[in-house]
């Protein structure tokens, strides 16, 4: 008998008597949900931009150039000074990665990225720094309501991003930047 | 070398005598104990932050409860949207299989180097030495991990498994193995160094392997949470990924996920959500995916229906660090990889010294912060039930249990008994019957004795 069905099998002498599943239905806080958005989004270590949309998220882009930055864009309408190469461990010296977020979540200030919009899945762990576009209006109360706008097809990758990477491994201190992006700002666009 | 000093704990012993040798050092104990208070004061301010906390909880549980009661279902829609998503799927009814199964497939594609972001499964299976046996070399790459890796002991905790260690012993310990500036002992430039070290691991690596937090049924997809982010440096890069997981983790849709995503982490450290929660429903491109269904044990506890319950535990770490025994005897006192509460609910079976299911006071703060409701300290009470039935108590229980069961079931004798002791308190001096309480009187003081019993009490007011 193959592995699996002697685990199937095993299952029938379980000892739990049916339970049903609960309808998941929470109470959404709706009440400005940008202001939440920002304040759990600092709570996570990252940043919030609010004014300028596109312009102003170009106008970093041409500043980081300028002090000879490598930066790469995948959002469209912000040019980058790198694209995407062949191989996704080229993107090793990537000093910032500017990527399109799909979904806020105002509860605690994650953001749905999807592969679809990343060129190679590795972008927005191995930059140094990131920095997402969120439109305004796909900021959504909590996570409940989350799960509902997000798209993963069939083969695909996407991540809940909440800050940038941080560690409190060495005696409990809290240290921004372990193995991903080492800072997170957040362009409302 | 300092950092080492807790290899003597190592081994089959009973708890209380792991839990001694922690002991001695009273200053770290203190230290160890306040560390973790801290995550349960962190976990209380984000529980208290959401006014819906504990409806979550209640479909925390449920959620997993109907899944468990219809496993053997789930686990197959599972499987078959994963390879309709061009996933393979293996299954693995214990330890040695899956890690057979795991060292196929690395062999097969000649895999040299292998990053690993932080599973207790494969701790449970003891992987990691079952393949570097076998030629390949294993980096695990959550910081703690890796600290404890490079300091050759296993995890003590299992959300923060380098608790037990200070900054000084992990700098020592990266000046030996990673030559960082000797006396160093900043966690920023120490996190900023394993950091660069590990960097070079993830870009040089063949093949990359994570645990499962939670693996979606009806999408045939899994979900991995870390905060470093080191799960997705290492399952993008390599174009060889697996995930391990046990048959428990298995939900039934996004919208179960994301109730658990919810407690989770607020559970765990007090943020509000883990900094990456990654969903993989299918390889990157010209990748290779696998996912391994394991049971070790797992169908086994789901026959008694108390056991079964622990099933329902999504690892936060939540009981451990409210656990006054835990807190005060350190991870390495259990004989079991995860330590704690949940430790004593899913290991107690398996612990030759059935000593680890006494690891506990029953004050039931575990089960009380519990995001799933495990039912902790009544599953350890259990335990010991099963212990007892087993004719295994463990040694001086064994003794004089039986005794106290006649005792207690005869109310002249237990009359008489207490009666003695309560004089006995009152007149002998303590240093004189402190030997009769064991471990408890060590460091207690031996309380005073009221003046009648109980029973005395209430025959005389019970008129009032
Ligand atoms: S038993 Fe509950 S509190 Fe303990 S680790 Fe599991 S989920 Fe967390």
């Amino acid at each position: 008998m193959s592995s699996k069905h002697e685990i199937l099998n095993a299952l029938k002498l379980s000892a739990l008597t049916n339970h049903p599943m609960p309808s998941i239905d929470v109470a959404p806080r709706v009440e400005d949900l940008v202001g939440q958005f920002e304040t759990n989004l600092k709570t996570v270590a990252g940043t919030l931009h609010r004014e300028g949309g596109l312009a102003a998220l170009q106008a970093k882009v041409d500043e980081l150039i300028a002090q000879g930055l490598q930066v790469i864009s995948l959002v469209e309408g912000v040019t980058a000074n790198r694209d995407v190469p062949p191989t996704a461990h080229e993107l090793r010296d990537i000093d910032y990665a500017v990527i399109p977020g799909d979904v806020g979540v105002a509860e605690n200030g994650a953001i749905w990225v999807n592969n679809k919009n990343l060129g190679h899945r590795v972008t927005p762990f191995i930059c140094e720094n990131l920095i997402l576009a969120l439109p305004i209006h796909k900021i959504v109360p909590n996570m409940h309501q989350a799960a509902k706008e997000v798209t993963l097809d069939a083969g695909e990758f996407g991540v809940f991003i909440a800050g940038p990477s941080k560690t409190a491994d060495i005696e409990q201190a809290l240290v921004v930047g372990a193995h991903g992006a080492c800072s997170l700002n957040v362009y409302l666009v | 070398m300092a950092y080492q000093h807790n290899h003597e704990a190592m081994g089959s012993q009973v708890h209380a005598y792991k839990a001694d040798i922690f002991c001695r050092d009273e200053t770290r104990v203190d230290w160890h104990s306040k560390a973790l208070w801290l995550l349960r004061e962190k976990r209380d301010r984000a529980a208290g932050s959401l006014p819906e906390w504990e409806q979550l909880r209640q479909l925390g549980s449920e959620i997993k409860l109907h899944t468990l009661t219809n496993l053997a279902q789930y686990l197959e829609t599972f499987e078959q949207n994963c390879l309709a998503n061009g996933i393979k799927v293996h299954w693995a009814k214990d330890g040695a299989e899956h890690n057979r199964i795991v060292h196929e497939i690395l062999a097969s594609h000649k895999v040299k180097k292998l990053v690993k972001s932080k599973s207790m499964l494969t701790e449970e299976c003891h992987l990691n030495p079952y393949l570097e046996q076998r030629g390949i070399e294993v980096i695990d790459t959550d910081l703690g991990e890796r600290i404890i890796q490079l300091a050759k002991m296993p995890p003590s905790h299992i959300v923060v498994p380098a608790i037990h260690m200070k900054k000084e012993e992990v700098g020592d310990l990266f000046h030996d193995k990673l030559g960082t500036k000797a006396g160093e002992s900043d966690p920023l430039y120490l996190t900023r160094a394993a950091r660069a070290h590990l960097r070079e691991q993830f870009l040089s690596a063949d093949a990359a392997m994570t645990g499962v937090n939670m693996a979606i049924a009806d999408k045939g997809a899994v979900v991995v949470c870390t905060n470093e982010g080191n799960a997705d440096m290492g399952a993008n890069l390599p174009k060889l990924q697996l995930h391990s997981m046990g048959i428990d983790k298995v939900v039934p849709d996004i919208d179960s996920a994301a109730v658990l995503l919810r407690t989770l982490a607020r559970n765990a450290t007090g943020q509000p959500v883990t900094t990456y929660s990654a969903f993989y429903r299918g390889p990157q491109v010209d990748g290779e995916m696998h996912v391994i269904i394991v049971d070790n044990g797992r169908t086994e506890m789901m026959k008694d229906k108390i056991l079964a319950e622990s099933l329902k535990c999504i690892r936060c770490g939540g009981c451990l660090n409210t656990c006054p025994v835990y807190r005060r005897s350190g991870g390495y006192s259990y004989n079991y990889t995860i330590p704690g509460p949940i430790g004593i609910a899913v290991g107690a079976t398996h612990d030759n010294t059935n000593s680890i299911a006494w690891a506990c006071t029953l004050c039931g703060s575990c089960t009380y912060v519990c995001p799933t409701k495990v039912p902790l300290d009544k599953i350890i009470h259990h335990h010991r039930r099963l212990k007892a039935e087993a004719g295994k108590l463990p040694y001086g229980k064994n003794a004089y249990m039986p005794l106290v069961g006649k005792f207690m079931a005869s109310t002249t004798l237990l009359n008489c008994s207490m009666g003695a002791a309560r004089t006995a308190l009152r007149i002998l001096p303590g240093s004189l019957l402190k030997p009769f309480s064991g471990a408890w009187g060590k460091y207690r003081e031996l309380p005073v004795a009221p003046n009648s019993s109980f029973e005395a009490w209430f025959k005389k007011h019970r008129s009032l």
